[in-house]
């Protein structure tokens, strides 16, 4: 009897990480110094997938080539890695001129039984801001790995706090910075929703944060915002616990006017705090948005050589549901292939599906889940092409089909060799405008 | 009859530090370090460095406590293999190991452009492999994985690379090889490439190389190509045809953007070289010593002096002698007047180098040629000598010898922290560079860089040119670099900032002790200097 033919596990033309990339979530919270615990080459492959390759974004003050790493070698792998390390976050403290130290343990020493937790906990016995998070790559994927180095600083650095709550005042937890390739962006478009509507947004990474002051502030927070499909749930949940702290999920990422005013009442209704504000600022957002809306209706209705109609999508979990939300419940363009590639933990899978289902009244999105390029490039090459030109929202993997079937490209996904992106976002009600200049600079370009 | 250097038989080669006795942290001139590393003396031995434990060749080593993230010769074998265009290649491992490849596909695609081949994206299998392989093993995920990669992409040979995970959980990549390779038909070649294996990824070079001339390249060719010669590269422009022509020469180019037909016939060539002896010293002189192919034994092909040695040696070797010295001749009257003009133009510059071995050597050549003044170079590893074990390739000597002494000259492995006391020392005007996290410190202090991304940009008479031109380019993003400077602060303490020498906590380990700690109470009053 022939062998029952296994599911494929194998990935070509990945799209994300592995759980050292985190190291990148580290750096993006200002002064805060990651130390990668892992061999050589490992942390400066995952900046590659998350920054280089993906809109070249550069690093912040200790990420990339600058990120200290015990690089295990032949006598660590043979001898143990403990006394290494030690010297390396030794000299760290002394040579890099941070506020918060996180050693982040990846495969060769989590394999060979290092006790990493135990030499972190006696450094910061001593004093030091220092904290250890699991991030071994064969543990899971960066988005994985994130959670693993969030919480680990939850727990070991902003530690057991009794306060009091400050009502107004919201953690948020939406973008896996870098990962996202537009993270900066829309941490500013949301903290400018959020504050327009009345809210003080306690962000944590990036320029809009305050560094370790912010990680402080957490349990000082009414509570927890998490605009994503499944990534930060799991550190609401913890925070919860921790801190008391309620938290608000919402997995739909809101682009465009539609989905960014429902977002905005459903978090004021959340909070309790008075709407006036709120609705003012919609009001006001409301008209500049179909001020732009109303003016590139001109083109999407007499532009004659040839506009695209349906649309294909991958991406991970956050990003695909936002768009896809957009396009086909707003714009009216049609779904034709929809695939989430960021390996969604399965538990969380049914309801990212049932969103997807119910993505507009007369549109329903069967999502698939694929992690392998080289399946979603198939599923592509045989997705329902129709008559107009097709829209390929994916990413720079994904180049041959899009120039099989002479499609549109925007790339939305990791990796992203296309683009140089700096401050940019597709969400919120400024990010749709943008992303719609994006899509039709597209077709106008031929 | 002597011994080989080099032995085919072994399923895998040697990593440089032991084979070469390389070395990645040191700093003096390279009058030193020439006497040092012991060329000669070190190549009578047989295998470079001591065959027994001996101390007597080892090169000082500065052994520093604290490193940041750097490269694995994982990466390497990753821009070889995946770059041949016909060839698989399978990774053994987490899936965080092929994070490299989006940036690996935009070289590849450059290359096949430059070589005038249909762009096509890179062609690799990750076994993505989870915690319960770690437990239990892999090897049905990796045959699973080699037969999806035989049925999807038909190639010509399928590479197995091995990683840190596998290597630690003892996956024998060379039996399943082997397997498959009886069960498919092509040859199914290991890399045993894990990062830990070499403190350098040069090494990953040397696997590759290993490899292909077990696996791929012809053994007894029925014919010789009397007309071709074999040009170890990497992914530069076509400026060897131009240069060879000439000498009635059709250059081969491997690995990267060769067929596994174009790496195949590389025994039927004429001879073998290349544009960096880092690079291309191990498979050029297997060539020579297992398929009869020789090497051109000569400083690599930079500046007039290396340039003219350099065609030199190739005429002799292919029956050009005739013709060569008209052809030196007329290259340097036609290539002068504008270098002379360069030099006019980039009198009063200093330049510093930061790029791999061999190549740095080469590129301050070109440079000093080009009058421009070079008081510093980092080189991110030192070979004390090649392969082949060939005087005539010591780059090092070539450099200090034609050109004079570089009085600060430093290795060490991309090391951000250390980069920016060695640039305060010689206050350059630009940098050229190579590999990535060099260029991010120096452009915050203000000082511009040239990155080589074309590696052939420098190579022959017209390369003179090619790089003084590019430097004249660079040197007008000093208004971005000097604005950048004034507006970011670098993520080093001041303490560590005001430090004169970057090895000082080699040198001195116990001034990490000392220094001040803003943490806790316990520094040491005595003095830090």
């Amino acid at each position: 009897m022939a062998e029952k033919k296994k599911k494929a596990t194998s990935i070509t033309h990945a799209r994300y990480a592995c759980a050292i990339g985190a190291v990148n979530t580290v750096s993006a919270i200002r002064r805060a110094i990651p130390i990668a615990n892992c061999g050589p080459g490992c942390a400066d492959k995952q900046f590659i997938t998350m920054s280089f390759s993906n809109g070249f974004q550069g690093a912040d003050f200790a990420g990339g080539g600058a990120v200290p790493s015990s690089n295990t070698g032949e006598n660590e792998i043979v001898f143990g890695g403990v006394k290494k390390l030690e010297t390396t976050i030794k000299s760290a403290f002394k040579i890099m001129d941070g506020d918060l130290y996180v050693v982040l343990t990846g495969c060769a020493p989590s394999l060979i039984g290092d006790d990493v937790e135990a030499v972190v906990r006696r450094f910061r016995k001593q004093g030091y801001p220092i904290v250890h998070a699991d991030a071994a790559g064969f543990r899971g994927n960066n988005l994985v790995g994130h959670e693993s180095v969030v919480k680990a600083i939850i727990e070991q650095y902003v530690g057991d706090v009794k306060t009091e709550k400050t009502k107004g005042l919201i953690n948020l937890w939406a973008d896996v910075p870098y990962f996202d390739t537009n993270w900066k962006g829309n941490y500013s478009e949301l903290k400018r929703i959020l504050e327009g509507a009345g809210f003080k947004v306690n962000i944590l990474f990036g320029i809009e944060s305050e560094g370790v002051k912010s990680w402080k502030k957490i349990p000082k927070a009414q509570f927890n915002l998490v605009v994503s499909p499944w990534v930060g749930l799991s550190i609401a949940e913890l925070l919860q616990e921790k801190y008391d702290q309620p938290f608000l999920h919402i997995p739909v990422v809101p682009v465009g006017e539609k989905e960014t005013t429902a977002f905005i009442r459903r978090v004021v209704e959340f909070a309790g705090i008075d709407n006036k504000k709120a609705e003012k600022f919609i009001q006001k957002e409301t008209e500049q948005y179909y001020y732009y809306y109303e003016h590139i209706s001109e083109f999407i209705s007499e532009y004659w050589f040839g506009l695209p109609a349906r649309f294909l999508i991958a991406a991970d979990a956050q990003t695909t549901l936002g768009i896809s939300k957009f396009l086909a419940d707003q714009i009216g363009l049609i779904p034709a292939k929809v695939i989430v590639s960021d390996n969604t933990p399965l538990k969380y899978r049914d309801a990212i599906a049932e969103e997807f289902r119910n993505i507009s009244d007369d549109t329903s999105i069967d999502v698939q889940f694929i992690e392998d390029g080289y399946t979603i490039e198939k599923e592509f090459d045989e997705a329902d092409y129709g008559y107009g030109k097709p829209l390929f929202l994916a990413t720079s993997w994904d180049l041959d089909v899009v120039r099989k079937h002479k499609g549109l490209f925007v790339p939305i996904g990791t990796p992203n060799n296309f683009e140089v992106v700096l401050n940019r976002t597709y969400i919120g009600y400024r990010g749709a405008i943008t992303l719609l200049e994006k899509i039709y600079s597209e077709v106008v370009r031929g | 009859m002597a011994a080989k250097r080099i032995d085919l038989n072994l399923p895998t080669v040697e990593s440089r530090e032991l084979r070469l006795g390389s070395i990645i942290s040191w700093n003096g001139s390279t009058e030193e370090l020439l006497k040092e590393s012991n060329y000669e003396g070190r190549s009578e031995k047989k295998k470079g460095c001591c065959g027994s434990k001996g101390e007597g060749c080892k090169l000082c080593e500065l052994n520093l406590p604290f490193s940041q993230q750097t490269m694995c010769c994982h990466a390497i074998i990753e821009t070889q293999v995946t770059n041949i265009t016909d060839c698989v290649l399978v990774e053994h491992s987490p899936i965080g190991c092929s994070a490299r490849l989006p940036r690996i596909n935009i070289t590849y695609n450059q290359t096949l452009a430059r070589r005038g081949k249909e762009p096509q994206m890179i062609r690799v299998l990750s076994t993505n492999l989870q915690e319960n392989d770690m437990v239990f093993g892999a090897t049905a995920k990796l045959e699973r994985t080699v037969r999806e990669a035989y049925e999807r992409y038909s190639p010509k040979a399928i590479f197995i690379s091995l990683a840190c995970t596998t290597a630690i959980i003892g996956e024998d990549i060379i039996s399943a090889a082997n397997e498959l390779q009886d069960e498919l038909g092509i040859p199914v070649i290991p890399l045993e490439c894990e990062g830990f294996r070499s403190k350098h990824w040069s090494t990953g070079f040397d696997i590759a190389q290993h490899a292909v001339l077990r696996s791929i390249v012809r053994k007894n060719p029925k014919k010789r190509q009397n007309d071709l010669i074999n040009i170890f590269a990497l992914y530069g422009s076509d400026y060897f045809t131009p240069l060879l022509k000439p000498l009635g020469l059709r250059v081969n180019y491997i690995i990267d953007g060769a067929s596994y037909d174009e790496i195949a016939q590389a025994s039927e060539a004429v001879a073998t070289t290349t544009f960096c002896h880092t690079l291309g010293s191990y498979f050029a002189a297997a060539l020579e010593e297992h398929f009869n192919v020789p090497q051109i034994h000569s400083p690599m092909p930079y500046g007039f002096k290396g340039t003219d040695a350099w065609l030199r040696e190739i005429a002799k070797v292919t029956g050009k002698e005739d013709i060569i010295e008209d052809y030196i001749r007329s290259e340097h009257e036609r290539v002068l007047p504008r270098i002379n003009e360069l030099r006019e133009q980039l009198k009063g510059m200093k330049g510093y180098v930061a790029t791999g071995s061999a190549y740095a050597h080469a590129i301050i050549e070109v440079i000093r040629e080009l009058g421009v003044q070079v008081d510093g170079s980092l080189v991110f590893h030192h070979d004390p000598v090649y392969d082949s074990g060939d005087p005539k390739e010591n780059s090092l000597k070539h450099l200090t010898e034609t050109y004079g002494d570089i009085p600060d000259y430093t290795v060490s492995k991309t090391q951000q922290f250390q980069l920016f006391g060695l640039l305060k020392r010689v206050s350059p005007d630009f940098i050229i560079i190579r590999h990535n996290a060099i260029a991010p410190v120096s452009i915050r202090m203000g000082i511009p860089s040239l990155p080589m991304g074309d590696e052939h940009m420098a190579v022959g008479y017209d390369g003179m040119i090619r790089v003084g031109e590019a430097i004249l380019e660079i040197l007008s993003r000093r208004k971005f670099a000097k604005t950048l400077k004034e507006h970011v602060k670098l993520p080093y303490t001041e303490w560590w900032l005001s430090q004169d020498d970057p090895f000082i906590i080699a040198k001195h380990p116990e001034i990490i002790e000392e220094a001040p700690d803003r943490f806790t109470k316990k520094t040491k009053k005595r003095s830090v200097k």
